[in-house]
């Protein structure tokens, strides 16, 4: 069970943990905040209680910055 | 789980705030209502305006381009526009591009202002020159007064910028916390100044979470520029905006709160400490000025320019 991460730099496939295992989970353990970050399941919008399915491609855009 | 509006069950957001799920379509609707409402209750607008919209490239100048062409297009006011470039290398050129594009798209007259032109110097050249005063502090008085005298030249009546509910929040508190009542009376959606050639200052998306106007952004597939300024660093602002941050966690509506409050006793604050400058002229520039040099101009006989 795999996924495809997008985010800035990176673009790699990642093993899905768990089988609950959501974009929420995913954000905490690249130690990012929701807040500051939109996310895409294949292109589409969606919020971060959205569970990862197999093959999914997750795309993170950074919204907010610093200063 | 579907939109609370109209039962879509692709959802895109959750209002924490009011616990309002929303779906795109709903979501967008909602962000632009939000702003159209400020700008009624607060008369931001009158019909004629022709407005210069402060325009960064950046999500906050985009969306405040994109809601007030909805009242261009109902010919109620004009719009023209203004990117001011400091001189960052590796930063500013995308923002500058991105700008020059919405304002070919929409078929609006539009300026680019570079400190470079105006001044003889960029920033970056500024922050090479040892005891200078931090980047911010030039940055915001040069394109304060760029975009001043680019309205002016225009013909502009208003000039809007893209100040969201953080920023809003961010500056109440800090000059409260700083005990800066003079500026404490300077906030508010609408800032108008005695001497004529300081135009009328509008903020439409002053009641809308930075937050939700990124998701906006995105939604609508606005193309913006997303990055960090080189120069941002840990500032007074920066730790301020984390501690509300931090609160807010817990306290969903607690930036609304601060904004309500402050705009309860804004007129009061106004009344009792504004003060009454005299508006003289910079002997070197000719600009209103309250002592012998504006503030760009006392930065630039610093510099030795």
């Amino acid at each position: 069970m795999k996924f495809t991460l997008k985010y800035k730099q990176i673009n790699e496939e990642r093993e899905i943990p768990d089988e609950n295992y959501s974009i929420k989970d995913l954000l905490d353990d690249l130690e990012l905040s929701a807040q500051t970050i939109v996310s895409k399941q294949n292109g589409e919008l969606v919020i971060e209680d959205t569970v990862i399915e197999d093959g999914d491609e997750i795309q993170l855009v950074q919204i907010i910055y610093g200063g | 789980m579907q939109c609370s509006k109209c039962g879509n069950p692709k959802v895109i957001y959750k209002r924490e705030q009011s616990g309002q799920i929303l779906c795109k379509d709903c979501f967008i609707e909602s962000i632009e209502k939000k702003a159209i409402r400020t700008i009624k209750k607060e008369k931001l607008l009158d019909k004629g305006d022709k407005v210069l919209v402060a325009l960064s490239g950046g999500k906050d100048s985009v969306t405040t381009l994109e809601i007030l062409d909805s009242f261009r297009q109902r010919n109620i006011i004009d719009i023209c526009a203004v990117t001011v470039d400091e001189g960052i290398a590796n930063y500013r050129q995308d923002g500058v591009d991105i700008a020059i594009r919405h304002a070919e798209r929409l078929g609006i007259e539009h300026r680019v202002v570079s400190l470079k032109e105006e001044y003889g110097i960029t920033l970056d050249e500024i922050m090479q020159r040892e005891n200078h005063k931090g980047s911010c502090t030039y940055c915001g008085v040069f394109r304060r007064t760029i975009i001043n005298k680019a309205a002016r030249e225009m013909k502009a009546t208003k000039i809007a910028t893209g100040h969201n509910l953080d920023d809003e929040v961010q500056g109440i508190m800090m000059n409260y916390l700083e005990g800066n009542t003079d500026n404490l009376t300077k906030l508010g959606p609408k800032s108008e100044s005695k001497a004529e050639e300081f135009t009328t200052k509008i903020k439409p998306l002053r009641e809308i979470p930075e937050r939700e106007i990124g998701l906006y952004v995105v939604a609508k597939e606005l193309e913006v520029h997303f990055d960090s300024c080189p120069y941002a660093m840990q500032s007074f602002r920066g730790e301020v905006s984390e501690a509300i941050n931090q609160l807010a966690e817990k306290h969903p509506t607690i930036k609304y709160s601060t904004l309500r409050g402050y705009d309860k006793i804004k007129n009061i604050l106004k009344n009792e400490l504004k003060k009454d400058y005299s508006h003289g002229r910079c002997r070197r520039c000719g600009e209103p000025a309250s002592n012998e040099l504006c503030k760009a101009c006392s930065f630039l006989e610093e510099l030795g320019l």
